[in-house]
């Protein structure tokens, strides 16, 4: 199995009917995982693109979604997993990882919880992992020591976050960025994401040692235009580039 | 009366040795101890993070989002780096030792010695070569007291290339030889606010008389290069800029191991943090258990009164937000002497460091500052800059305090005060 792809779609947004179709198209051949996004007031370290998604999603979200997205794509072998800021997963509390793990969810992502709440983020993590997977999400600012901490207190796969914001573009340097994060966990499946623009990016960052890409930004204009085919064409030029 | 020892042995480790440069910067932000908070958009329509590719050089913005622990420092920048006085010297106090009658060791880094008497050199001299790389012909900056805006325009002299730079109006007003240094590098200065952007003319129209602030100059120098398709230079508060200013650490590394000294506590002042953090961090990553102070001045209180959180970095609110102390964005400053700590925030770094406890800060008063700055004049022969007076104050109490214990005190002097003599009227 050659999988490397992971989908973000941000919950309910265009509309749960149409993400139902986008989701039903995953393939499970070329997708691995997908990642869900909780609808957020304040998603702080996403980019203009994604921000819309969200206070969109706001208004047609409803938990039972999740459980119909979560039921499709394990039906496919796809795992599923929730993105969720801090607040909104606080807000929730804990039985919300009973709702997920029954909805067939097999892990939780909080893209601030080492950032903005470092404080928790020890007895967060150990709760988590009580029912799902918690993956740890990194970024080039993560300093080693911390890579090293949360690596060892989780088991699961890795986000590596390679800029500060989803959907942007800035300038850095990608091969120094992937090398540091391989050197720090060398034999953990670790999967980048964040500001990712095109098949040829995709190409390289599979060639610097990542183990899987994760595309957002990129599929939210085929959601916005209902555009399913260019979804299924794009899904395929991405399946080959993995293969690849 | 104090009177000078002149029995002494080697004091001052410099200078001409140009192995003490260092080859590569340091990046703090892989050593933190918790993970720093990414910048943050101010905007929910719009990247105020994308938009920095029309602000700054793209080379800087690349070691901006790279956070590579140590980079190189190119070849032509080093040469520069040999001709601007680097490295600086580090000097044993010894004048200061005895007035104080200190039983340990003073000793001071002088980043006074550079050509433009201040450190800000470090990192202009990176930003206008990048600038000038990338085909750029003007670049636009603010400036405080006026030691950022010489440097920008000495380092764009040097790289073939014009300077813009908006003066904090009240430095304009009180400091007419500053403005003077930078023409004669082949500088332009407005004071600001200025009626050159909509930002100042909207300031004007409200108080014809404002006397700016480092947050106004910022923004209009940010829209300037953005109405102008120039680039702007950042005088601190960005990583990358603490990274440029790592040489002063790095070379006092090296100096204080030729002298056979470990350092108890390091002292420096904090404006924007770029000559603090530039300085300490190499040395704190080195020497895990020394004492740290940034110096603040009083009436700029934002360790002491400010709050840690999400904020602008420049009044105008064009650059992106970071998580910093800051007394907030639209905190407009006491007429203070020091005009280069008159900013409202601090580095993201060194926020965080204050924060969790590894930096203790001081807040330091005029008078305190000003009494500092006469006894190191009188016993070291050196007229410091009222912001490095700060961290003389500091550095002056710390030693008092601890009168009777053998440690090594390291002190950055960020500046020469020599065009600064004013704040010694009234007999003060």
């Amino acid at each position: 199995m050659n999988r490397k792809t992971i989908f973000y779609f941000t919950s309910s947004y265009p509309t749960h009917e149409q993400l139902l179709k986008f989701i039903s198209s995953v393939d499970g051949e070329v997708v691995k995982y997908v990642e869900l996004g909780l609808p957020s007031m304040n998603p702080l370290y996403d980019g203009p693109s994604i921000r819309k998604t969200h206070s969109d999603a706001l208004r047609n979200f409803h938990f039972s979604h999740l459980a119909e997205y979560g039921s499709i794509l394990t039906r496919k072998g796809v795992r599923p997993y929730l993105l969720a800021y801090y607040n909104d997963f606080a807000q929730r509390g804990e039985r919300m990882l009973d709702d997920l793990a029954d909805a067939g969810f097999a892990g939780l992502l909080i893209p601030d919880l080492l950032i903005d709440h470092a404080d928790v983020a020890q007895s967060i993590i150990a709760s988590v992992q009580k029912k799902l997977e918690f993956i740890p999400f990194f970024n080039p600012a993560t300093p080693d020591a911390i890579v090293s901490r949360i690596s060892g207190m989780t088991r699961s796969w890795v986000y590596y976050g390679l800029q500060p914001s989803t959907g942007i573009e800035i300038p850095y340097d990608l091969a120094e960025v992937s090398s540091r994060i391989r050197e720090l966990l060398p034999s953990r499946e670790v999967n980048f994401g964040f500001g990712i623009r095109n098949l040829d990016q995709v190409r390289e960052i599979m060639s610097l040692g990542s183990d899987g890409v994760a595309i957002g930004t990129m599929i939210i204009p085929m959601l916005t235009g209902h555009d399913l085919e260019a979804f299924l064409k794009f899904q395929h030029e991405l399946g080959e580039v993995a293969v690849a | 009366m104090f009177i000078y020892d002149t029995l002494m042995p080697i004091n001052m480790l410099s200078s001409q040795e140009k192995e003490l440069i260092p080859e590569n910067w340091y990046n703090v932000v892989p050593d933190l101890p918790e993970q720093l908070p990414p910048p943050i958009d101010n905007e929910a329509e719009r990247s105020s993070i994308e938009l920095l590719n029309r602000i700054l050089p793209k080379e800087v913005l690349r070691q901006e989002f790279t956070f590579q622990r140590y980079m190189k420092i190119p070849d032509d920048i080093r040469e520069i780096y040999e001709q601007i006085g680097r490295p600086t010297p580090l000097v044993r106090a010894r004048g200061l030792e005895q007035f104080l009658d200190y039983s340990g060791k003073i000793y001071f880094k002088y980043e006074g010695a550079t050509v433009t008497g201040s450190h800000k050199i470090n990192t202009a001299i990176p930003q206008a070569i990048y600038a000038a790389k990338e085909g750029v012909q003007k670049v636009v900056t603010e400036t405080g007291a006026g030691q950022w805006g010489t440097a920008t325009s000495v380092a764009a002299s040097f790289a073939g290339i014009k300077a813009k730079i908006f003066m904090v109006r009240i430095s304009y007003q009180q400091k007419p030889l500053r403005k003077k240094i930078m023409e004669l590098y082949g500088g332009t200065v407005s004071p600001s606010p200025s009626d050159e952007t909509r930002f100042g003319r909207n300031l004007l129209k409200d108080n014809p008389d404002h006397p700016g602030s480092l947050g106004i100059g910022i923004g209009e120098a940010v829209e300037y290069a953005l109405d102008h398709d120039l680039r702007y230079l950042v005088g601190s508060v960005f990583n990358s800029v603490l990274t440029h200013q790592s040489i002063i650490g790095l070379e006092t590394e090296k100096q204080l191991e030729i002298a056979g000294e470990e350092p108890d506590v390091l002292i420096g002042c904090v404006g924007g943090g770029s000559n603090f953090g530039g300085f300490s961090f190499p040395l704190i990553k080195k020497f895990k258990e020394v004492e740290v102070i940034a110096s603040t001045a009083a009436e700029v209180p934002k360790f002491s009164h400010g709050e840690y959180k999400y904020d602008y970095v420049d009044t105008a609110r064009i650059l992106p937000s970071v998580k910093m102390y800051s007394l907030g964005a639209d905190f407009v400053p006491e007429k203070i002497y020091a005009g280069g700590l008159r900013y409202h925030g601090a580095a993201p770094s060194l926020s965080m460091l204050v924060k969790t406890g590894r930096v203790a800060t001081r807040d330091e008063d005029e008078n305190h500052v000003i009494q500092a700055l006469k006894i190191f004049s009188k016993t070291q022969g050196i007229v410091a800059a009222p912001e490095s007076g700060h961290a003389l104050a500091s550095a002056i109490d710390y030693v008092r305090k601890h009168k009777h214990e053998k440690k090594t005190v390291v002190v950055n002097v960020s500046g020469h005060g020599l065009l600064d003599l004013s704040i010694f009227r009234d007999d003060k």
